[in-house]
């Protein structure tokens, strides 16, 4: 099983149990009609930071107050912002099967998550090695919405990035990200290497939730 | 005039803005047009070094003027708007040294907000928000109106929409299109050049995204399409970054010859986009200057479209799918009067899986509000199905309320030979653009002969014309009458047909299935005269895809007339089927219980079947299916039965419903009154996957969901609780900032419906914050929210 089946099936919450083959192909399906529908888009830029004081992190026009972001990227001096999405055909998928196939919906709802973190993951890998060669080395990505780091932040990230023309990512009033299959991080770079590799999933303090990552 | 010369002459626009003002100082986020204001002289300076450059249209720095973008504390959008337009005029006093007559274009960017369905801004807000710019755009002295960088097919239909009826000027469109020939919605180059062209944008054409290497095969694509003058305006190449700082490489020189090779293949209006300079502009002008624009050329296509893609008619035909329509259905007319809006949409997934390229869309009840309805079943159609629909009504106030709203350019059925209805339809086509189906009909009725319905259609071709409308916008119906009262009614159809392709060389539809009226067997009748009529010329066939016959016939007519090359679309459909057997019926191994526990849908409709033989419907549902929906839930309470297995044994056991349902139904019996339950998504919120899994759970334990959908207000929450007297709410939200929504909707429901209890659920809820709203009861899970559900109607 690849590593984002394992992680789709674990946002489906099964947690350490084992997969049934009727779901199991069912997975595999939604993976199928996904790949036809995701486009999978990014943007990003670097921005140097600042912190004036403990808790506080002025990222360009962005001046934040989070105590789990500034542990993340304490140490760094610049670091990236990122906007990604998988465009607009996959909630258009899961608007069509919403009408008599829930378990459709919540599998392709999965299995779109997990290859959006796949993406982000292989766009990181090569990130990464950009940065080696000019010295830096990435922290983690983090996104509002993870610990204390608050998703009002989103609008100014989607202009800093001007997302909406670019990749066709948006906000609604209620601060969600549309299309939904959407993400924006902050990835610190540091000139020296840290063991810092907390990602956001274990970062989270509700530790009883049945999607967290063992 | 700037109409005169346009398509005639080469006309150039400016360059990039932004990068500009970047270099000048402006910061990432920060809005330019404030500019306009504050650094007045600096907006000037850059205007007139274009002007100087050779620009002949110069776009104010608007972009994002619009009440939606544009949210500053100090400055008003009009004041914003009319310095744009000020400073461009300024600049053409000071940059113009030869005389030559310039223009200033209001220059209109997107409102950086998707529009519904995809995101949260509804199509009349975005209309309004374009609407106000337009408006102070043109009273600042505008000369035209620019709408650019546009990656939604909707948006750019609100803001043509909003510059056509708001003010007098000229307007240009262009979109962002990407290397695979997309918008950024997804929508591809013949879907927008159709949309564009019939709401009668004056100039249309490609900006941003690309450099202009990358946009040669997308121009290609449009002048293939397209039949007003071409704007080209690319991106000093492709974005690249260094130092995370965005920066883009084609120097002047290189960008000047893949103009000129632009201008060459048939652009009429060229300029630069994001990274050009006044330098790149310079260039173009110069090495552009003495060629001659290729004159824009009439396509004779006939297409329709949706915001993904076009439909052309008049090569392969096409199918119309017939099936939204009450006229003899008695479930679809209760579903309309239900409002029971996924039965609908459902009808519209169906025919779209078995192959419709079309569909049609009637709601025509005697009873119900048909322009709202029509309204709304056109835009939730819309958002669950990207195949171009059929405006079908006689109601002229449905017909124009449906058009408006259409993301697309739609089919519109219909107009006919009368005086008065060509003068009350017409019109909307013009505005609005659509192909229009033609009725072979008059004051005189309908001809009988194939000639009378020929001469209608003259006439029906001939009073559109008078409206700019093309004939390639007119598709005629020459109406097929029944043969067992009209014995020569399909020979005159066929003739009828031929006549009308070979004399105007319009396309055609017919709705097929009325030949065989009166007959047995009518599926022989209709699938042979389908193929007589494809044969005659047919381009169109209004048909239910649902029909194997019918399909048969299509696949095959397709398959001989070589439609379908190496007759890939027929192996695909018959590939496994042996000739003469049907295709084999689903074993019935299964109990009914084991298949709704297996979550399979086809084995539990069986399995109801082969138990209504024997046993009464209601032992079915309390001996059989709600035991196995028990055992379900209790597996998924346990942590052995997991969600994606806890819904497919929900849809299993829904269709086992509807077939129990449908014999109750056939014996004159009903399921005995229901408890009705309002579930909704709350206001700002546009999540509703947790709010659907409780909806299909609660609908398989008998209640009556009254769904009322997601991003709800909360009175409408609280109106229909009243008006339908509600024992009990579900509210659900993902979001911290939309659980907001969620306490005012409890708060007014205490207020307005005491007695009524509330439940809620979602992503950022937990008991704490549930009680901390207000809220009688927190779903933890779908199931928890089931059996809240029975205990509130147990305690009754």
């Amino acid at each position: 099983m690849d590593a984002r089946t394992k992680e789709a099936i674990r946002y489906l919450g099964y947690g350490r149990h084992a997969v049934d083959d009727h779901t199991l192909k069912l997975v595999e399906s939604c993976f199928e009609e996904l790949s036809q529908a995701a486009c999978g888009r990014i943007v990003y830029r670097i921005f140097e930071l600042e912190f004036p004081e403990s808790g506080r992190i002025l990222l360009g026009n962005l001046d934040i107050h989070s105590k789990n972001l500034y542990k993340n990227l304490t140490g760094c001096k610049k670091a990236v912002l990122l906007g990604a999405t998988l465009g607009p055909k996959v909630d258009l998928l899961l608007r069509k099967y919403s009408i008599g196939d829930m378990a459709r919906v919540v599998t392709l709802q999965a299995c779109a998550a997990a290859m959006l973190e796949e993406y982000l993951d292989e766009w990181q890998t090569a990130l990464e090695a950009d940065m080696k060669k000019e010295g830096y080395y990435i922290r983690p990505r983090f996104s509002p919405g993870y610990g204390d780091f608050d998703i009002a932040h989103q609008d100014m990230i989607l202009r800093m990035l001007d997302t909406a023309k670019k990749i066709g990512l948006t906000l609604t009033g209620g601060n969600m990200l549309t299309p939904s299959k959407s993400v924006t991080a902050v990835i610190g770079l540091s000139e020296t290497e840290t063991s810092c590799h907390i990602k956001g999933c274990e970062v989270c303090q509700k530790k009883d939730c049945a999607y967290r990552r063992s | 005039m700037l109409l005169e010369r346009l398509g005639k002459e080469l006309l150039y626009f400016d360059g990039g803005m932004g990068t500009l003002l970047q270099s000048k100082g402006l910061q990432p986020g920060e809005l330019p047009e404030v500019w306009n204001l504050e650094h007045a002289e600096e907006i000037v300076d850059i205007h007139k070094s274009y002007f100087e450059a050779g620009s002949d249209i110069v776009l104010s720095n608007t972009f994002g003027a619009n009440a939606i973008k544009f949210h500053d504390s100090k400055y008003g959008l009009k004041e914003i708007v009319t310095a744009g337009i000020q400073n461009a005029k300024k600049a053409a006093e000071l940059g113009v040294h030869d005389g030559r007559t310039t223009y200033v274009a209001l220059d209109v960017g997107p409102t950086g907000k998707l529009l519904k369905p995809m995101g949260d801004l509804s199509f009349e807000d975005a209309y309004e928000a374009f609407k106000e710019t337009m408006i102070y755009g043109e009273e600042a002295g505008a000369d035209l109106i620019h709408i650019e960088t546009m990656s939604d097919s909707y948006e750019v239909k609100a803001a043509v929409l909003a510059a056509k009826e708001n003010t007098s000027l000229p307007v240009f469109a262009t979109m962002i299109f990407d290397e695979k020939g997309k918008l950024l919605t997804g929508g591809d180059v013949p879907a927008v050049i159709a949309m564009l062209e019939g709401l009668r944008v004056d100039a249309l054409g490609i900006n941003c995204g690309m450099g202009p290497e990358q946009m040669l095969p997308i121009l290609e694509d449009i002048l293939k399409y397209a039949s007003v003058p071409i704007i080209v305006k690319p991106n000093a190449g492709l974005p690249k970054q260094r130092d995370g700082e965005v920066y883009y490489d084609v120097e002047p020189e290189q960008f000047a010859g893949y103009m000129a090779k632009i201008v060459e293949m048939g652009a009429h209006v060229i300029g630069g986009c994001c990274g050009t300079t006044p330098a790149h502009i310079q260039k173009m002008v110069e090495t552009t200057r003495e060629m001659s624009v290729k004159p824009a050329t009439k396509k004779d296509i006939t297409m329709v479209s949706s915001y993904g893609h076009a439909v052309i008619l008049g090569g392969k035909p096409m199918i119309i799918g017939e099936r939204i329509n009450p006229t003899g259905k008695k479930k679809f007319k209760q579903a309309l009067k239900d409002h029971d809006m996924d039965y609908i949409l459902k009808e519209g997934i169906t025919q779209q899986d078995k192959g419709a390229h079309i569909l049609d869309v009637n709601v025509g009840l005697p009873d119900i509000d048909e322009p709202a309805m029509m309204k709304e079943v056109i835009m939730e159609l819309q958002s669950v199905s990207s195949l171009p629909l059929q405006i079908d009504t006689v109601d002229i106030t449905a017909m124009e309320a449906a058009m408006r709203i259409y993301n697309g350019k739609p089919m519109v059925n219909s107009v006919n030979g009368k005086q008065e209805n060509m003068d009350a339809v017409f019109p909307l086509i013009k505005r609005y653009g659509g192909v229009v189906i033609g009725l072979t009909i008059d004051e005189d009725g309908i001809p009988a002969t194939a000639d009378g319905r020929v001469r209608v259609a003259g006439k029906i071709i001939e009073e559109a014309k008078k409206y700019g409308i093309d004939k390639k916008d007119i598709v005629i119906d020459v109406l097929a009458m029944t043969i067992s009262s009209e014995p020569e009614g399909a020979k005159v159809t066929l003739e009828a047909l031929k006549k009308v392709r070979e004399i105007y060389g319009v396309c055609t539809v017919l709705g097929v299935s009325n030949i065989s009226f009166g007959l047995p067997y009518r599926p022989a009748v209709n699938s042979n005269f389908y193929t007589m009529a494809m044969q005659n010329g047919l381009s169109a066939g209004i048909i239910n895809p649902s029909s194997e016959d019918m399909m048969r016939s299509y696949y095959s007519f397709c398959a001989l007339m070589n439609y379908d090359k190496n007759c890939e679309e027929y192996i695909r459909v018959y590939g496994s089927q042996k000739a003469g057997t049907p295709a084999p019926a689903a074993k019935a191994e299964l109990t009914l219980k084991e298949a709704i526990e297996k979550g399979l849908k086809e084995e539990a409709h069986h399995a109801t079947g082969e138990l209504l033989k024997e046993q009464a419907p209601l032992e079915i549902i309390n001996e059989h299916l709600i035991p196995a929906l028990d055992t379900v839930g209790k597996g998924f309470e346990k942590g052995t039965v997991f969600l994606p297995q806890l819904l497919m044994s929900a849809d299993a056991a829904k269709i086992a419903f509807a077939v129990i349902k449908d014999v109750l139904a056939q014996e004159g019996g009903e399921v005995q009154a229901k408890n009705k339950v309002i579930l909704a998504t709350v206001k700002g919120d546009i999540h509703d996957i947790g709010k659907n899994i409780v909806k299909v759970l609660l609908e398989n334990y008998s209640f009556d969901v009254i769904d009322l959908g997601k991003d709800v207000p909360p009175e409408v929450i609280v109106d229909t609780a009243v008006e339908q007297d509600i024992r009990l709410v579900g509210l659900s939200a993902l979001m911290t900032t939309t659980v907001v929504s969620m306490e005012e909707t409890i708060k007014l429901l205490r207020e307005r419906k005491p007695e009524c209890k509330v439940m809620v659920g979602g992503a950022v809820l937990n008991q704490d914050y549930a009680d901390m709203i207000g809220a009688d009861f927190y779903g933890k899970d779908a199931m928890q929210s089931v059996y809240y559900a029975q205990r509130v109607f147990e305690e009754e």
